[in-house]
């Protein structure tokens, strides 16, 4: 896929760095997001915290040395619920558990799902100004937008994913109009239920990318690449971003297997872990994928979103990771 | 003719109004040290006695605890266990939620009853009768990780060993039917004899009760018939996987008591009443109504706890109006 980059323009280093998408937030972020839901807060207060992070993690993200930059989600709460308030046809739920006390809110599809205007545009502007380093656009996926709303509209799960597919189709060509060449459309749920892959999945993926000249990463975690591998190979994208470190699979053994026909963005870092991982420990992890990849086919990046770290893991996670990548890039040289 | 109604497992443990977030503070608190053990068994003392009312008031025949304090269906079983560690959290199933897994690393043993106490709390606070839910040794042994015993089937035979002990504390305290969730064995047809000898170990151990058999989270029409040769009383069925369910009902019949699982625990859409009769009538020509009960397709903590209540409230409107037209 070097020559679609290079084509669009994007001169890329071997073993390009980048991050998933999400950054933690500062804590006078988090405090103003909870007074915004107090109502103690208006949005248009929120706003300029939320330039001002986001403006600070395109600095560390330039400094840390990152080929390819995130915008770090700033401005999102959930990643479906973030789609679904700026989508026609949803609603939003009370509370539901995910696990020990953790509770949040789940979309509700209620009428007929429709794009009534750019979502992430603005934010993918306002950080790509920061810049002249490439920064991604971000959207959540059809298929994970489906399946992690309750549907009180359709009739299947398939006519959702499509109908979502179709709106979402229209995000990503407003991100391309505006400039974005890299777009990255997030799939965690897309090994749920692997038969809806064949199914649907693909289908929804090609109504999404289709006519849009633009390098296309979708990311998936959650496991069970068994189930959905290598028929996974057929969705219309360039890169698959591949959740690895924290992954009881070897899925370098998959791929020893059936060969990885496009990119892959291989995660080294673990997101969950609070212990930064050593230069070397992330070195012999590139090296596992080159027992299998070629470098051209080859991105490095954490296993998922950052958000969940606080801001000196996160940093320290990256660092490792560009260090580790430049020590690789040096022996070739 | 009687179509009874009854909840199949979990219920919301919070919801939207405040009043109804005690226990997540007191979770909270609790975590921190800022309540003790004793406190925080009160709080869940008083909302499981809040939800049992809640089922009751929306005309349930038959309830359940709601399972308020279980973390979840799998480690609240493995953390009574000796010889069994807990690792992080796995997704359960194809649902958003989360489990912790466990670990076994020595020979399993029971050591105590796990959910007798809850049983008998249950029991003492409700109006109507109480269900107690169990979850199934294939379940349990197909979502551990095993790194003591030498094969698969072991693991199962030893928690089978478990959840007979399981059932016996609850009849001795009362308990008339219970419930076995094995949703485990629906993606797992082929370890479909693991699943017929762990039963037989439970029903050895039941003496009067009934044992009812849930699974869930896929579609069963695959094992429909051979289902029907487990030696429990009842089944329980999730219609929302599949349109074939109903199909093979009234290709084979049922010599067992079914549990219809047609209301969607997992959507928060509300089912009509007529699609839901136009199902019933189908299946209700091949089982004895007093044999069928209806129910949420699994646990109804999928939904906000509004919904919930919704729902029940309107399942038992359906089956009042089977009652009525059937």
């Amino acid at each position: 896929m070097r020559e679609k980059l290079r084509r669009l323009g994007l001169e890329l280093p071997l073993l390009p760095t980048t991050a998933v998408g999400s950054y933690p937030k500062p804590p006078e972020l988090l405090e103003a997001r909870q007074k915004l839901l107090a109502g103690k807060l208006t949005l248009g207060e929120l706003r300029p915290l939320e330039q001002r992070a986001t403006r600070d993690w395109i600095a560390l993200q330039e400094e840390v040395g990152l080929d390819v930059l995130v915008d770090g989600e700033m401005y999102r709460g959930d990643m479906a619920t973030h789609f679904a308030e700026n989508l026609d046809g949803f609603a939003i739920s009370g509370l539901v558990r995910s696990y020990g006390n953790r509770y949040y809110r789940k979309p509700i599809i209620v009428g007929k799902v429709r794009w009534r205007g750019p979502i992430t545009v603005e934010w993918w502007k306002f950080a790509q100004g920061l810049t002249k380093k490439p920064v991604k656009g971000m959207i959540t996926g059809p298929y994970t937008m489906m399946d992690w709303s309750f549907n009180e509209y359709y009739p299947s799960r398939r006519e959702a994913c499509l109908d979502l597919a179709r709106a979402l189709h229209e995000e990503v060509e407003a991100l391309a109009l505006a400039g974005a060449k890299i777009i990255q459309i997030d799939e965690p749920a897309l090994s749920t239920r692997p038969e809806e892959l064949p199914e649907f999945a693909v289908e929804a993926l090609d109504i999404v990318t289709k006519g849009i000249d633009a390098y296309f990463i979708t990311h998936v975690c959650y496991g069970a690449f068994e189930f959905i591998y290598p028929q996974m190979l057929e969705l219309p994208v360039d890169n698959f971003d591949l959740e690895m470190s924290n992954s009881e699979l070897d899925l370098v053994e998959l791929f020893r297997r059936h060969p990885f026909t496009k990119d892959i963005s291989f995660g080294v870092v673990d997101v969950h872990s609070h212990v930064i991982e050593g230069i070397g420990l992330v070195k012999r992890r590139i090296g596992r994928a080159l027992e299998v990849l070629s470098p051209e086919q080859l991105w490095i990046d954490p296993d998922c979103g950052l958000k969940t770290r606080t801001r000196e893991e996160a940093i320290g996670k990256l660092r490792a990771m560009v260090e580790a990548v430049k020590e690789v890039r040096a022996r070739w040289r | 003719m009687e179509l009874l109604t009854t909840n199949a497992g979990s219920y919301p443990r919070i919801g939207d109004l405040p009043e109804q977030q005690r226990l997540r503070r007191a979770y909270a608190q609790w975590e921190k040290g800022e309540i003790s053990d004793e406190k925080f068994g009160e709080v869940q003392n008083e909302v499981t006695g809040e939800v049992i009312q809640e089922q009751a008031r929306a005309g349930l025949d038959i309830v359940t605890d709601g399972q308020v304090r279980w973390y979840d269906q799998v480690s609240h079983f493995a953390k009574g266990l000796e010889g069994c560690e807990i690792n992080g959290l796995l997704r359960f199933f194809d649902t958003n939620t989360y489990f912790r897994q466990p670990v076994i690393v020595r020979r399993l043993r029971w050591a105590a009853p796990i959910v007798r106490d809850e049983f008998v709390f249950a029991k003492g606070v409700s109006p109507v009768p109480v269900k107690p839910v169990l979850t199934g040794p294939y379940t349990l042994a197909k979502l551990s990780i095993n790194r003591y015993y030498e094969d698969f089937p072991s693991v199962v035979a030893d928690l089978a060993q478990v959840i007979a002990n399981e059932v016996e504390e609850l009849v001795k305290v009362g308990a008339e039917i219970i419930q076995i969730d094995e949703p485990a064995i629906l993606k797992n047809p082929r370890d479909f004899e693991l699943l017929r000898t762990a039963v037989e170990r439970l029903a050895g151990r039941k003496h009067g009760a009934r044992l009812a058999l849930y699974l869930y989270f896929g579609d069963a029409a695959p094992l429909y018939d051979e289902l029907q040769e487990l030696q429990v009383d009842a089944l329980g069925l999730d219609f929302t996987y599949g349109k074939r369910l109903v199909g093979a009902i009234e290709a084979s019949g049922s010599e067992k008591e079914l549990g219809l699982g047609l209301i969607d625990a997992r959507n928060t859409r509300i089912e009509g009443e007529g699609e839901t009769i136009s199902l019933l009538r189908r299946i209700l020509a091949h089982v004895e109504a007093d044999r069928a009960y209806l129910n949420p397709s699994c646990g109804l903590e999928y939904l906000p706890r509004d919904v919930a209540f919704a729902k029940l409230k309107n399942m038992v409107s359906i089956a009042q109006r089977a009652r009525e037209v059937i």
